[in-house]
């Protein structure tokens, strides 16, 4: 113990001393750009994060109009870029500020993130698109609300219609959105329950945990949670009682850091991830070196929207091709940090104003 | 031998030129960290790693420790399972043999066996307990796989020079047998095809074996896609229809599924009425498991993987699982398996010990199945039709150990664990070495359970 305290005082000056100095990985702008799909109007916020060195990172969350820049730039500018794991929950732009320093960490590590991270522990990444696109192997089935009360049989029948039309050998994910009462979840898992659902999303909210305790005693249809969710103690919940069996902590909340606690929470109960995603590329690029840095991944979707416009438009501000399909995967990129190129000028045009 | 004991010569002559070098640089070096809680009296009352046998001068039995040896018996020069064979030598001449078989570590349970020379030469052998918890308690972080089976074969070769002290087969020293004609076991059918199930249902209708084990295709991620769930499902189905009504079917899912994934084929396979399904996900998360069994009518076992009583108080506590598949080799030998199966059976759980390493712990478990109120089956890793292994063990024993006689182990009326073992038979067997097991990758290339 006496030994201890010794080593803390030899080496305090020296901490102290690297603090003040200015250092090359220092911050010394952050900028932000709102975009927005023209014809969806989906829209996400991308952060430039610029280094002292001239390293430059990029990253993405949700746009959130009352987000506080300025507080975000006060408190980060002058920082260490590399100190991602010092990022606060309640930091503006969280989830941005944390790939774009992963970016910069590459960058200076001339290595992808997920060699920075500890990976690769996959060589590609399984993916999955939103309903209106045919483009990844994977169907998603949205349950279609219960108008009225007691509708029994048939719209049980409804919800079998649905699946029977997804060919037998290919998957399928039930989306339940949240909207369904949890008798109406149970019953919907009960009905589907030997058709082998990958998992039920969001069967029910997950707010209500008696609730979930209902539809995951009654059927043994995997269910996943995560819309929503910001405080990993909420997976936390959902885990201990074994109430989730896909865990879904959205990117554009958590970063890739984030995301990659929750899934560390997830792991010693055997539970996979597959992180949220409804943003741009710049967040697929994220997901892919999440992905191949997660022990347990399963599964990312790519919010490919429905219209050529909007596609274009993804094209247009990250090369390279990264969101391409490959016989339902992703493939990981070899190029240091996050491995794209932003195209500044694309992002004046989609400027969500 | 020889060049174990070479190994272990040489090792020490490192660590002492080590500390000859280090010890000017540092002369003040204490040892101790200073977080060690002193006993009343000072340190080591007999001194740290002096003799604990001083307290029972007065009570000495005569027989003394004078000798450990471990052998590790590679059937194959790349087995990745040698076989770690414990021989305790007395001053009487008497001596015991264990096994302490850890698959893939066999150089660490080597290892750890000679590190427990000191708590045993000198020591009284009819002194089990005692040792087992000096061996336990005494190493502070308790134990792991490694230092469970390092234990198992200690206790293994405890129990057999107990029994021949006192003339009598290990099971009736715990107080069996409860069935004089022996103890129920299975064999494998893993990966027979229809056709040769249908062969196998009728040797072992001839044999009176009643039942046997099987094990589902491929490898799964934690959430699986469809094909792959419905595939496990077909093969279960398969083996039911092919091998009958009659005989009794586990089936091994050895850790591969997730509890999401198992919970589906754990419930949809209810109808086929198995004698149990084997270790659903992996061992470590006693509720993970919990979530398969409270939705399933299909009895569950586990337990292979565990160490000690203490390391399966959890999962017996929480009525988890119907059975228990502790392994003599891993748990603590003897003593460790005896006192497992006494705390599932005030819960209700039945035994099944796993056993699927050599035929020491493979007996030895056997005269623990017998004393027990609650056993339900054994296993050894052995086929309907005897193979290369079941030859080797007659050669080395003089019987065929581990064959079961009209569906049961037979019991042995000599003392000990009952069999002679000469180590020039295991010469032609000597050690290659630790091999991994097997290492398994999915399709993009990352770590899958096998």
């Amino acid at each position: 113990m006496h030994r201890r305290s010794r080593l803390r005082l030899r080496f305090a000056p020296q901490a102290a001393a690297a603090e003040a100095k200015p250092s090359a990985m220092d911050i010394t702008a952050i900028r932000h750009f709102p975009l927005r799909e023209p014809v969806s109007g989906n829209r996400y916020s991308l952060l430039r994060v610029t280094t002292r060195s001239g390293l430059v990172g990029w990253g993405e969350c949700g746009f959130d109009p009352n987000a506080d820049l300025k507080a975000l730039q006060s408190a980060w500018t002058g920082k260490p870029a590399n100190a991602y794991a010092a990022i606060e929950p309640s930091t503006p732009f969280r989830a941005a500020l944390d790939m774009a320093l992963l970016d910069i960490l590459g960058k200076a590590a001339n290595a992808p993130v997920y060699r920075v991270l500890g990976g690769p522990t996959r060589n590609k990444v399984r993916a999955y698109s939103s309903p209106r696109s045919q483009e990844f192997p994977v169907a998603v089935i949205d349950v279609p609300a219960p108008v009225f009360r007691n509708q029994g049989k048939a719209y049980q029948n409804r919800i079998l219609e649905l699946v029977n039309a997804v060919p037998a050998t290919s998957d399928f994910v039930l989306q339940g959105n949240g909207l369904l009462t949890p008798g109406d979840a149970a019953s919907v898992a009960a009905t589907v329950e030997t058709k082998h659902p990958l998992w039920f999303d969001e069967p029910c909210s997950h707010s209500n945990i008696e609730a979930v305790r209902k539809v995951s005693g009654e059927t043994v249809v995997p269910i996943g949670f995560g819309s929503g969710i910001s405080d990993p103690g909420v997976f936390q919940a959902l885990l201990r009682e074994g109430l989730i069996d896909v865990v879904r902590p959205d990117i554009a909340i958590f970063g890739v850091s984030g995301a990659r606690r929750v899934a560390a929470l997830a792991e010693p109960y055997y539970v996979a991830v597959a992180p949220r995603h409804n943003g741009g590329p710049v967040g697929t690029a994220a997901a892919i070196h999440l992905a191949a840095s997660l022990p347990n991944f399963f599964i990312q979707h790519v919010p490919v929207p429905a219209a050529e416009q909007d596609r274009a438009m993804r094209r247009e501000i990250v090369s390279p091709a990264i969101e391409a399909n490959n016989a339902g995967f992703l493939d990981l990129t070899k190029t240091p940090g996050l491995g794209i190129t932003v195209n500044e000028s694309a992002l004046e045009k989609y400027h969500a104003s | 031998m020889r060049r174990r004991n070479f190994l272990a010569l040489g090792s020490a002559g490192v660590a002492l030129a080590g500390t000859a070098k280090r010890r000017p640089l540092l002369p003040e070096l204490d040892e101790a960290c200073g977080c060690e809680m002193q006993a009343p009296g000072g340190r080591g009352r007999g001194g740290r790693g002096g003799p604990a046998v001083d307290a029972f001068a007065n009570l000495q039995s005569g027989l003394k420790i004078t000798g450990l040896k471990v052998f590790g018996v590679s059937l194959t020069p790349n087995s990745d399972r040698p076989y770690v064979f414990v021989k305790i030598e007395t001053n009487q001449g008497l001596i015991g043999w264990g096994e302490g078989t850890l698959e893939g570590k066999a150089g660490a349970v080597i290892a750890c066996v000679n590190d427990f020379r000191d708590f045993l030469i000198g020591s009284d052998p009819m002194q089990v307990e005692h040792i087992w918890q000096d061996m336990y308690v005494h190493s502070f972080y308790r134990a792991g796989p490694v230092m469970g089976s390092a234990i198992s074969g200690i206790d293994q070769a405890l129990w057999d020079i107990r029994g021949k002290a006192l003339g009598m087969p290990v099971y009736k020293l715990l107080g069996g047998p409860f069935d004089p004609r022996g103890v129920r076991g299975y064999y494998h059918v893993d990966g027979a095809t229809p056709d040769q199930l249908v062969e196998i249902r009728q040797t072992a209708r001839e044999l009176g074996v009643t039942c046997v084990k099987a094990g589902i295709p491929g490898y799964y991620e934690w959430i699986e896609r469809r094909p792959k769930i419905e595939q496990a499902i077909k093969s279960i189905q398969i083996y039911r229809e092919s091998l009958g009504p009659d005989i009794d079917i586990a089936v091994d899912f050895h850790a591969k599924t997730s509890p999401s994934v198992a919970s589906i084929i754990v419930k949809e396979v209810e109808p086929l009425n198995l004698l149990f399904i084997e270790e659903p996900c992996p061992p470590e998360n006693v509720q993970a498991m919990a979530k398969i069994a409270r939705r399933s009518t299909t009895p569950i076992a586990t337990g292979e993987r565990l160490v000690t009583a203490y390391g399966t108080r959890e999962i017996i506590e929480m009525g988890v699982v119907d059975i228990l598949q502790t392994d003599i080799n891993h748990v603590g030998g003897i003593t460790g398996l005896w006192k497992v199966a006494a705390c599932a059976n005030v819960s209700s759980i039945s035994m099944a010990p796993h056993s699927c390493e050599g035929p020491i712990g493979g007996l030895a478990a056997i005269h623990v199945d017998a004393a027990m109120p609650n056993f339900v089956v054994q296993e050894i890793c052995g086929q309907v039709r005897p193979n290369a292994n079941d030859k080797l063990w007659e050669e080395w024993l003089g019987f065929p150990a581990m064959r079961m006689v009209d569906g049961r182990f037979p019991l042995s009326e000599k003392p000990g664990l009952g069999f002679e073992l000469s180590e020039e038979s295991l010469n032609k067997y000597p050690f290659g070495g630790t091999r991994p097991m097997a290492r398994v990758f999915g399709d993009d290339g990352s770590v899958v359970e096998w």
